[in-house]
């Protein structure tokens, strides 16, 4: 059993394991980032610290929608990054044996670790690991 | 020298007696013998009173011969000579004879030249008469004849004058009718007059009340708005449950988070954390099922607002239409109050050409009786020209038996000639 906190990305559902959340925070405006690639929309003051946020739905190339007023804080130890998310969901507890791999041609590109069936609802897992990669090879040539 | 008759005779006489004393002494004296001078002288007295006589005789009747000539022609109506005597040295009688029977010609033939020339005048005259008489008759025929028009026309004029009656009473009988049914028209005037007002009051009884109500459906409005202020209100204080909600979800979510991180020793903080979320999620709910209501509360509202604006709105037109319907009543008010003066004036005015036509029967009547009058005195006209037309007539036999009259005066002095000297 593993705690997952859902979310949606337009109109797919996603899921990242709780481990991998330091704390979800409210952010109504962003900071604007002089010279920022395109994924960041802004930083804001995170316990005193700046913290950098990326939209994610718009990196993953969803079409554009509302974003949720709160904002997913990665830990510490993996990236000082935030997410944003169209509308955040819940903390529900999801059995690892249940999670299926991901198939189709989508997996490149949405980096998506496996689906869980969750009350009939399919729940894309998301591979924080390679999106994190995927962001320093896109940023890191600025 | 005139001598009368019996001085001639005198002078005769005493003439041959003078002779015959005068021839006693020259006969002597003559040498006659004494025997003859008796016979001579008797012989020449004789002579003498012979000679003396025949010549006195003859002239004496010749003169008488001359006056009783004179005289039948005098009777034959020969008035055209003049008896002239033989001129004599001794005017005697038979000279003032003859002289007076010249004067008696002399006035015989003035007389009868007069008569002559007054009988043509007066057969001129009668003749003229008989005309005018004759032209008088035929005025007076004309005149008898226009007088027969005349009385045509008097009874022409009768009927004239008992229809123009008939119609005057049937126009008065008209007015009356008029004037009875302008009095109605006043009567109803008046009543509608009354109606109206009666509708005036209804209608501003209705405005006042429709005032009233208008003032109580704005309170109401008022009372809405200031309900809906305290719902709004509510609404934020729900928004303000609504944020706590949230908030306290995130702290759910991270108390969950945090608990996950703690491992083992964090399970119970997660089943708090849990209970809390569902708590806020609940109040969430709650919050959102209230802020539907209160939606639906303020949509109602901003309804019952929006319908009590229309309901103004309709009720300021309703009492403007009631301002404009008592308005109306006042107009009819006004309009039959006119319509009562005029129809009141309609009947007085009805009431005065009734007393007039009442006068014109009166002075119809009396051209009827000024009609019958003339058609009376058309009649004497006639009479009296028909009595003139034979009195004319009687003056043409009268003007004719004068006329033969003059023709007859005439001829009396037709056979007294006047000769050449006199016309």
């Amino acid at each position: 059993m593993e705690l997952v906190l859902l979310f949606r990305l337009a109109d797919e559902t996603y899921g990242l394991e709780v481990a991998q959340v330091q704390e979800i925070v409210e952010a109504p405006n962003f900071d604007y980032i002089p010279l920022a690639p395109p994924p960041f929309v802004g930083a804001i003051n995170f316990h005193g610290s700046i913290l950098p946020v990326i939209d994610l739905p718009g990196y993953l190339g969803f079409a554009k929608a509302e974003r949720d007023g709160r904002v997913i804080v990665l830990p510490p130890h993996i990236c000082i990054l935030g997410l944003t998310v169209t509308v955040l969901g819940r903390i529900v507890p999801l059995a690892r044996e249940s999670l299926l791999p991901p198939g189709g041609d989508r997996q490149q590109d949405a980096y998506i670790r496996g689906v869980i069936n969750h009350c009939g609802e399919m729940i894309n897992l998301l591979d924080i690991p390679r999106l994190l990669a995927s962001l320093e090879g896109n940023t890191t040539s600025i | 020298m005139r001598v009368q008759i019996s001085h001639k005779f005198v002078m005769g006489f005493i003439i041959v007696v003078g002779s015959s004393v005068f021839l006693n002494l020259l006969v002597p004296r003559l040498g006659v013998p004494e025997a003859w001078q008796q016979l001579v002288s008797i012989s020449c007295a004789l002579l003498v009173g012979l000679l003396f006589g025949w010549v006195f005789s003859k002239a004496f009747t010749a003169n008488i011969g001359f006056l009783s000539e004179a005289a039948e022609r005098l009777r034959l109506g020969d008035l055209s000579r003049q008896i002239r005597l033989r001129g004599t040295t001794f005017p005697d009688e038979t000279t003032d004879l003859a002289a007076s029977l010249n004067r008696v010609v002399e006035t015989l033939r003035d007389l009868v030249g007069t008569i002559r020339a007054s009988a043509s005048k007066v057969a001129e005259s009668a003749q003229g008469l008989s005309a005018t008489s004759e032209e008088m008759t035929a005025s007076s025929h004309e005149v008898s004849n226009t007088v027969e028009q005349i009385s045509r026309g008097a009874e022409t004029q009768a009927e004239m004058v008992e229809r123009s009656s008939k119609l005057i009473r049937e126009m008065a009988m008209a007015v009356d009718l008029v004037a009875a049914a302008a009095a109605k028209v006043a009567a109803a005037a008046s009543e509608t007059a009354r109606t109206a007002h009666g509708g005036g009051e209804t209608a501003r009884a209705t405005t006042e009340k429709m005032k009233h109500l208008l003032v109580d459906v704005e309170s109401n409005g008022r009372q809405i708005v200031s309900f809906g202020v305290q719902v709004q209100k509510i609404g934020k204080i729900v928004e303000v449950i609504t944020g706590i909600a949230q908030k306290t979800n995130l702290l759910a979510l991270n108390a969950t988070i945090e608990a996950a991180r703690a491992g083992e020793y964090g399970r119970g903080f997660a089943v708090v954390a849990e209970e809390i979320r569902k708590l806020a999620d609940s109040t969430g709910e709650s919050a959102g099922e209230i802020t539907t209501l209160i939606e639906a509360i303020r949509e109602e509202g901003q309804q019952v607002q929006a319908s009590m604006k229309q309901t103004l709105v309709e009720m300021d037109s309703g009492r403007s239409a009631l301002d404009s319907t008592g308005r109306a009543f006042d107009e009819i008010i006004q309009t039959a109050v006119n319509t009562q003066t005029k129809a009141t004036s309609i009947a007085e005015l009805a009431q005065q050409q009734t007393d007039g036509a009442g006068k014109m029967v009166v002075a119809i009547e009396e051209i009827a009786k000024v009609v019958a009058d003339n058609a009376a005195a058309t009649q004497q006209v006639s009479a009296s020209t028909q009595e003139q037309t034979a009195s004319m007539e009687e003056m043409a036999h009268a003007a004719q038996d004068l006329a033969l009259l003059a023709d007859q005066l005439l001829e009396a002095v037709r056979r007294f000639q006047l000769g050449s000297e006199r016309a």
